[in-house]
């Protein structure tokens, strides 16, 4: 009794809902898929029947040397009949990629469709991931069209043959560029440096100490400056100042401010070094030297 | 002064005529067999946002898209007519010179009828193709209006587009379905980025001769999304040809017209919307930039006094910042202009090639534009330099920006002075020591006394 009760409002429903699914739906029935490589015979490859209401669960492999076959009889409610509309749309959702390809059906709703890689727009043959085939058939009228996934298509390629490619530019934005510098200038270690700087530096010393060992002296020092004093500091002077000068114009000076210097610091060298280049001749006739 | 009172003058006459940045004169070429009254809301529509728009047959005589040379009309908007043709007034090529002349055009299509060849042939020139027959119309088995189209589906319920790609910025979107019946699909050549698609078909959409019982397989030449029911494209002077394959959804009967899709609830066509935002895409009052102001000078800190800015000469290695303000035109005024989600405003620092591409980055804004900017380091190569913004995306009018500049090498002064290279004191040490030998060998040869008692043992 309580059993009838609850069953009778459910067949109520049903029954109030059939009519609306019965207006006859577009449908297909006796479908296969079958996926034979070239010269393969009859019976070689792959071939699995579908139905309409559940997809297949596992993805079929199809590769560069397959052809793809879908048979199926269209079906308008239980009759077979000839829809306007019988595709076999491959759609990858991630890309938006969609194409279709119309079976050709005959007057008693048989449809047949082959497919092989090359018909493929080359889009989809770089997918990594199956692609979603539907059927879709559909026509003018009241009755509902079908349009379902039915199995998915697992695109295998050769890896030795390259993927064709389509470049076409369309407007966005480029890579970024960034300079690439020149390297700048290295330097040696610094130890290097400061032991070749030392080794030039001491060159000084190791000439003084070999002039004072070979007997060089400052002897006529006195009597020089005894008998012309103003020449001889004048004289010495302006050969220091005109290491100066060059010391001046190596760290800020320019030529302009160089050349007026250097001029008169060389005049007076010329005059005063005559003279005292004179008092070194006279100790040299008188035989001190 | 004066100067000053017209550019007020031309202001306020902007603010009264709410309108198309390029220009208030819409021509519209209609049949006189159509009835002018069918479209009425559209023109009204129109003319509330300020087109002064005139009406022609394409028959008549007085019909010119130029006079004395120039154009007499901004924009053009062609419905189908029901004869052959649009007449000796309106050939291809003149339709091109007007496209040419930075006229913009929206041409709308029926899949009522034929198309006629003049039509496909001027489509064919900028890069849209009809279907062979030029007859085809859109059916959908998913979705079209069951109230007006229940036998035949030709007439389609889609939802407005969201954006084309994820970097582009979207004009046509919306809540709402818009109506399009019989519409002629176009489909695009892939090889130009001038053409985009606006709004696509559905993928389970195909095309059919209705002439024609039942499409042979082998007659179907494009479907799904690869139809298009409206297409644009942007010339390189920016002007604007678009393409709507349905006159009919611009007609007031579909402008609120009550629909329903199959296993859906009756709702309202949004088409007056759509409609808007299409009219105002192709006629230049949204989708248009305007670059204010460019600045570049030396990166310092604080202020940057005027007569450094934009200078001629750089040298390498500078640090240098640049400055752009861009924006974009929004019906009526102009608005700041934000590059879209996944884009970039890009500077290339270009001799013969980039040899920098950098996303500029938004700093700041002013009232009417967004002020775009980056800092780097000038290449360490001299020549002549240009800045270049080279900004080109669907929908929006080209940005094309160059300014030369020279780039320089180091001057004689600038180099680090040779006691800063370690490398070179072993050769100042030699310097220096050669000239302290030279003194130290002066004073020994002036004042040395002979050796005399070592050469007296020697001898």
């Amino acid at each position: 009794m309580h059993l009838w009760q609850a069953t009778l409002p459910i067949c109520l429903l049903v029954s109030a809902a059939l009519p609306v699914a019965a207006t006859s739906a577009w449908g297909f029935a006796d479908a296969t898929v079958a996926v034979q490589p070239k010269g393969a015979g009859i019976n070689g490859g792959f071939k699995e029947q579908f139905d309409s209401k559940k997809p297949l669960s596992k993805p079929i492999a199809f590769t560069d040397v397959d052809s793809l076959r879908v048979i199926l009889t269209a079906k308008e409610g239980s009759s077979s009949k000839r829809p306007h509309q019988a595709f076999l749309l491959l759609k990858d959702e991630r890309n938006g990629l969609d194409v279709s390809y119309p079976f050709t059906v005959k007057e008693n709703g048989k449809a047949r469709l082959e497919l092989t890689q090359k018909e493929l727009p080359i889009q989809f043959l770089s997918l990594a991931d199956p692609i979603d085939a539907r059927v879709v058939i559909g026509s003018f009228g009241e009755s509902k069209a079908y349009d379902s996934s039915v199995f998915k298509l697992k695109i295998q390629r050769d890896a030795n043959i390259p993927l064709p490619t389509a470049v076409t530019s369309r407007y966005g934005k480029l890579p970024e560029i960034h300079h690439i510098f020149k390297d700048s200038p290295s330097n040696p270690p610094i130890v290097i440096t400061l032991a070749f700087t030392a080794a030039v530096a001491a060159t000084l010393p190791v000439l003084g100490f070999m002039w004072l060992f070979l007997g060089a002296n400052l002897g006529h020092l006195p009597t020089a400056i005894k008998s012309a004093p103003l020449p001889h500091a004048i004289f010495l002077g302006s050969l220091f100042s005109f290491e100066g000068l060059f010391f001046l114009y190596y760290t800020s000076w320019n030529l302009f401010q160089l050349l007026p210097a250097a001029a008169l610091v060389g005049v007076v060298a010329f005059v005063s070094g005559s003279r005292a280049l004179g008092e070194v001749q006279g100790r040299r006739l008188a035989g001190l030297r | 002064m004066r100067w000053c009172l017209a550019l007020l003058l031309c202001g306020f006459l902007a603010a009264v005529n709410a309108l198309s940045s390029s220009g208030s004169r819409l021509l519209v070429v209609l049949d006189e067999s159509t009835d002018q009254s069918a479209y009425s809301t559209l023109w009204s529509d129109l003319k509330g946002r300020g087109y002064d728009v005139s009406f022609e047959s394409p028959k008549s005589d007085k019909l010119s898209l130029f006079k004395h040379g120039a154009r007499a009309y901004d924009h053009l908007l062609i419905i189908p007519p029901k004869s052959k043709g649009l007449g000796p007034n309106l050939t291809p090529k003149n339709i091109l010179d007007f496209l040419n002349k930075d006229g913009n055009i929206l041409l709308a299509l029926s899949g009522k009828a034929a198309t006629s060849s003049a039509i496909s042939s001027l489509l064919l020139e900028v890069d849209i193709q009809l279907s062979n027959d030029r007859s085809s119309v859109v059916v959908d088995h998913f979705n079209y209006d069951t109230v007006s189209s229940a036998e035949k589906h030709d007439v389609l319920l889609l939802q407005r587009p969201g954006p084309l790609r994820p970097d582009v910025k979207a004009f046509f979107n919306g809540e709402g379905v818009v109506a399009l019946p019989r519409v002629a699909p176009q489909t695009l050549g892939s090889e130009s980025n001038l053409v985009s698609p606006i709004l696509r078909a559905p993928a389970t959409a195909y095309a059919y001769n209705p002439k024609e019982e039942m499409p042979a397989p082998e007659d179907i030449e494009a479907t799904g999304s690869q139809l298009n029911i409206v297409s644009a494209m942007q010339a390189r002077n920016s002007a604007r040809f678009t393409v709507l394959g349905s006159a009919e959804a611009l007609e007031d009967q579909w402008f609120s017209a009550s629909v329903q899709a199959p296993g859906g609830k009756k709702t309202t066509t949004v088409n007056r919307e759509f409609a808007k935002q299409l009219t105002a895409w192709a006629f230049k009052e949204t989708g248009v930039l305007k670059v204010e102001k460019i600045e570049h000078y030396l990166a310092t800190d604080g202020e940057v006094a005027p007569e450094n800015l934009n200078p001629k000469i750089y040298r390498i290695k500078n640090e240098t910042v640049f400055n752009i303000e861009v924006s974009e035109y929004n019906y009526d005024k102009w608005v700041p202009f934000e590059v879209p989600g996944n884009d970039e405003l890009q500077l290339e620092f270009t001799m013969l090639s980039p040899f920098h591409r950098l996303a500029l980055k938004p700093v700041g804004r002013t009232e009417t534009s967004t002020i775009y900017s980056t800092k780097f380091t000038t290449p360490d190569q001299h020549g002549i330099f240009s800045f270049r913004i080279n900004y080109k995306r669907p929908f929006f009018t080209n940005i094309e920006e160059k300014h030369e500049v020279t780039v320089r090498h180091f001057a004689h002064d600038e180099y680090p002075r040779s006691w800063d290279i370690s490398a070179g004191w072993v050769w100042i040490a030699g310097l220096w020591s050669v000239i302290g030998g030279f003194l130290a060998f002066v004073l020994v040869w002036l004042y040395s006394a002979p050796a005399t008692e070592k050469l007296k043992k020697t001898q």
